[in-house]
């Protein structure tokens, strides 16, 4: 599976990711709006650059995880896990329900609030350019190799590299290498990344994992549920028409 | 019967402006008719119509259950309205949804595209199968009135058994599956609300929400109609539910305590304090009231008791629904007033027909008469003029006709204004560049800018000559007009003409033929150009040419400006740097908090290209 793997270290934050992205997808200028975050994602930018103190920067984009939350909420499917690892959108099936957005544990998929036929938007790694056998055009286009496109495992490999050689520089973490299962972008840095959770902490249980309990009780919840109504109904009309009050309820009011 | 007349008005007033909304929600889109953002995606619309509508709609399968399953007869009089009350419920959410959802033309597609691994889809599902069983279930009470669909409605009353088996079978799933929606957020929703069981929680407390809506509807229509209260039935119902209030307040507690998250109830904040309000008037209050036998028999008790729970279970699903996220910051949501009015139109639409089936079929044992609109009674007169003024019922409907179009009228007059813009953009106003051979160009001053080494490109570009290249038009009077002149706002295009500050006396004072001819209809097109009277406005060889007064955005202006020249200083100097955005965008900043307590950008370095 392919991966991105962002070195916020070698990043000088000349956002030429941003412009090669919107160039790709012929994105539309953005503004600041009503409905913006100030992490700078928007349906109009699907990736951005996240200023730090001590010229500090962090690029955010799709974490693309192993087991994405928003492709096992999606009620239709609009949402996809490929298996060269790209989380893709199909917006001909998409209902606009936004679940994919609140499911999101990093906040990825933006909204296009201003149109009358609005979308879900969001990184998906290039899918056409990588069956083509290239690169994302962030990855491409970044002057200092910040941010490199490759297998994943390799790139993880070459993460724990990095990290080995300068343990004084990095932190002694891969983002993305385990949390919820882990993600195919990963992220090596100096400085603490949680702001890409809005600072909550996650554990390494993959999210749609939360669900299948209680998914997979829907059958024997329906069946259970209408057994034993069916059950009780016929007992307690039984035990009444032992008892001698069998005055049918149900039958008249039918005639009435 | 002046009351239901004048409740019908009041609802056919909400649903004339709700119209005018609807309209402008299909036409603008969701983000100039909603507060919602890309940190809160669900709102109201989701937390109260759909999550509270389906919990409001829990009578329905409650009350069926009790009657045909347990067999209590003596509830049999309120079955009809309580499934009645389900399936309006029902249709309500699906009304609601249709506004929420992006591409609401899109919603059959849950039928043919399947995943069933999404609670959502379990979800869409329900509300189809379940909407159709409560067709079916009630089906048979208009059918009565009609003779022809006898067969039809016989072979449904033979139905009934299974159909009110699916029906609490499918509310079973229907009611925990809203709560199995926010498993997969277990980082998202607050922990005081946070847990595994949140299906099993959201069920038994809309079994609770349905004893207490079948209360308030039953209360609310015996005032409206004048007629006897069942206040006997009533307070059996609320014994009934003091047992589930207990046991949905042991779960709620019971699970914190076992998760290990009850630290949480004493930590401060405004979840906090919104958890024991919620857990106070949805399940507490009422469990102490309706267990003191002489509050829960009395009328005046039942209906703050009724209106107390449905709101407190209310402001749960609206909490779980959105409220309670930790999310993207703490981003603050608060609905528009066009999502409340629309919210509303879908409760009054609902509560119409539900009046119009009281009132036409026997869903109550007695059906309500108007005596007004008894056709047998005389033509009201109005007095002063002898004009008749019709049958009663009649007038009423014109009363109600003019309410909605004068009502919707009022819309479109609320919604004419400004915050109706679809862009979102949000106004900033720009300030004049400072400094000297180098400009510090930053329009909106939030700290971000670029530093314009102004006398290097007057070197570079020809001296005396070149500042024709950028000064492309001065304001009359004036030389050197500095850009934010006329690029007034940094994103939105503003006005450079001026027309109201040249026709007003306190202005240029001029007469309108100045400028329009007087055999022309008067508008921009056919209006003199500005060089008619201002020979001075563009400086002599400007490179660039002014076709209209809109200028655009600060930022389009000066990126336009420059980006172009930089491009072509590519070939000439054979470094793709020069055009790159941190050329320009270089400045490294920090917010660093002053000594009194401001927050300041400080500049600490610079971006270096490779």
């Amino acid at each position: 599976m392919k991966a991105i793997l962002t070195d916020t270290t070698k990043c000088i934050g000349c956002r030429e990711c941003v412009v090669a992205c919107k160039k790709t997808y012929d994105l539309e200028r953005d503004v600041p709006r009503r409905w913006g975050t100030d992490d700078g994602l928007s349906a109009r930018n699907w990736t951005s650059i996240i200023e730090k103190p001590d010229g500090k920067f962090i690029r955010k984009q799709c974490r693309h995880c192993i087991e994405p939350a928003c492709v096992s909420s999606c009620p239709v499917g609009a949402l996809k896990k490929t298996a060269e690892g790209p989380v893709i959108y199909d917006s001909k099936r998409c209902l606009g329900c936004r679940y994919c957005m609140m499911a999101c544990p990093y906040g990825i998929p933006r909204y296009d609030w201003d149109q009358p036929v609005p979308y879900v938007r969001k990184c998906i790694m290039c899918y056409e350019r990588l069956l083509d056998g290239g690169q994302p055009a962030c990855t491409e286009a970044c002057p200092t190799e910040a941010t490199i496109f490759g297998d994943r495992k390799e790139l993880l490999a070459e993460a724990h590299r990095r990290i080995k050689e300068n343990p004084d520089k990095y932190i002694n973490k891969v983002w993305g290498e385990h949390e919820i299962g882990g993600t195919q972008v990963l992220y090596i840095s100096d400085i603490d990344l949680s702001c890409l959770t809005y600072g909550r902490p996650l554990d390494d249980k993959p999210l749609p994992s939360r669900t299948t309990a209680a998914m997979h009780a829907v059958p024997y919840a329906f069946v259970g549920m209408g057994s034993a109504m069916a059950g009780l109904s016929w007992f307690i009309g039984r035990r009444m028409k032992l008892q001698g009050n069998s005055e049918s309820d149900t039958k008249d009011e039918g005639n009435e | 019967m002046n009351r239901v007349q004048n409740f019908k008005l009041i609802l056919w007033t909400i649903i004339g402006v709700g119209a005018a909304v609807a309209a402008a929600r299909f036409i603008f889109g969701l983000g100039a008719t909603t507060n919602l953002s890309d940190a809160v995606p669900w709102g109201l619309w989701i937390g109260f119509d759909v999550m509270s509508g389906v919990a409001l709609a829990g009578g329905g399968f409650v009350i069926t259950a009790t009657v045909y399953i347990f067999k209590l007869d003596k509830y049999h009089g309120i079955v009809r309205p309580a499934v009645l009350t389900a399936l309006l419920g029902y249709v309500a959410v699906a009304v609601g949804l249709l506004f929420d959802l992006g591409l609401p033309w899109n919603i059959w597609h849950m039928i043919i595209f399947w995943n069933p691994h999404s609670p959502l889809f379990e979800v869409g599902w329900c509300v189809m199968l379940y909407l159709t069983v409560l067709l079916l279930e009630f089906f048979p009470v208009p059918a009565a009135e009609f003779g022809w669909l006898s067969t039809i409605r016989n072979f449904l009353i033979k139905l009934r058994m299974p159909l009110v088996i699916a029906g609490i079978a499918l509310s079973t799933l229907h009611q925990s599956s809203l709560g199995s929606l926010f498993l997969v957020m277990p980082f998202n929703v607050h922990p005081l609300w946070y847990s595994p069981i949140m299906p099993i929680m959201f069920f038994v407390s809309a079994i609770g929400l349905g004893l207490m809506m079948v209360s308030f509807e039953s209360r609310f229509t015996s005032y409206l109609y004048r007629k006897e209260a069942e206040t006997e039935l009533l307070a059996k119902l609320g014994n009934a539910a003091k047992w589930i209030f207990l046991l949905y307040l042991l779960m709620r507690f019971g699970d914190l305590f076992l998760r290990g998250q009850i630290g949480h109830i004493f930590a401060g904040g405004w979840q906090v304090k919104m958890f024991w309000v919620e857990i106070a008037i949805s399940a507490a209050i009422p469990l102490i009231l309706l267990s003191i036998k002489r509050v829960r028999t009395t009328g005046a008790w039942q209906w703050v008791i009724s209106i107390m729970a449905i709101t407190g279970i209310v402001l749960n699903r609206i909490n779980v629904g959105g409220m309670v996220h930790l999310n993207r910051g703490d981003t603050f949501y608060l609905p528009a007033w066009t999502e409340i009015t629309i919210t509303a139109t879908v409760v009054a639409g609902a509560a119409l027909v539900f009046l119009f089936m009281v009132e036409r079929f026997n869903v109550w044992e007695v059906r309500p008469v108007d005596p007004k609109a008894d056709p047998s009674t005389l033509p009201e007169f109005d007095y002063a003029s002898q004009a008749s003024l019709g049958r009663p019922l009649i007038a009423a409907r014109t009363k109600y006709s003019l309410a909605f179009v004068f009502a919707a009228a009022f819309g479109f007059m609320l919604l004419s204004n400004q915050s109706l813009s679809s862009e979102g953009v949000i106004a900033a106003s720009v300030e004049e560049a400072r400094g000297g051979d180098t400009l510090w160009v930053d329009g909106d001053l939030d700290g971000y800018g670029v530093s314009f080494q102004h006398q290097m490109h007057i070197d570079k570009n020809g001296n005396e000559t070149s500042c024709v290249q950028c000064h492309h038009m001065n304001l009359p009077l004036d030389e050197n007009t500095g850009c934010y002149a006329c690029h007034r706002d940094m994103y939105i295009p503003t006005d450079a003409f001026g027309h109201d500050w040249h026709s007003s006396p306190h202005g240029g004072n001029l007469s309108c033929f100045k400028c329009h001819q007087e055999d022309q209809h008067k508008n921009a097109e056919t209006a003199q150009q500005c060089d008619h009277c201002h020979d001075n406005l563009y400086p002599a060889g400007a490179t660039i040419k002014v076709d209209n007064y809109h200028a655009p955005g600060y930022v389009d202006a000066l990126h336009e400006l420059c980006i172009g020249c930089h491009v072509k200083l590519i070939e000439e100097t054979g470094s793709p740097d020069i055009a790159r955005c941190a050329n320009c965008h270089n400045d490294q900043r920090d917010v660093v908090e002053a000594v009194d307590g401001t927050k300041e950008n400080i500049l600490i370095g610079n971006v270096a290209l490779p």
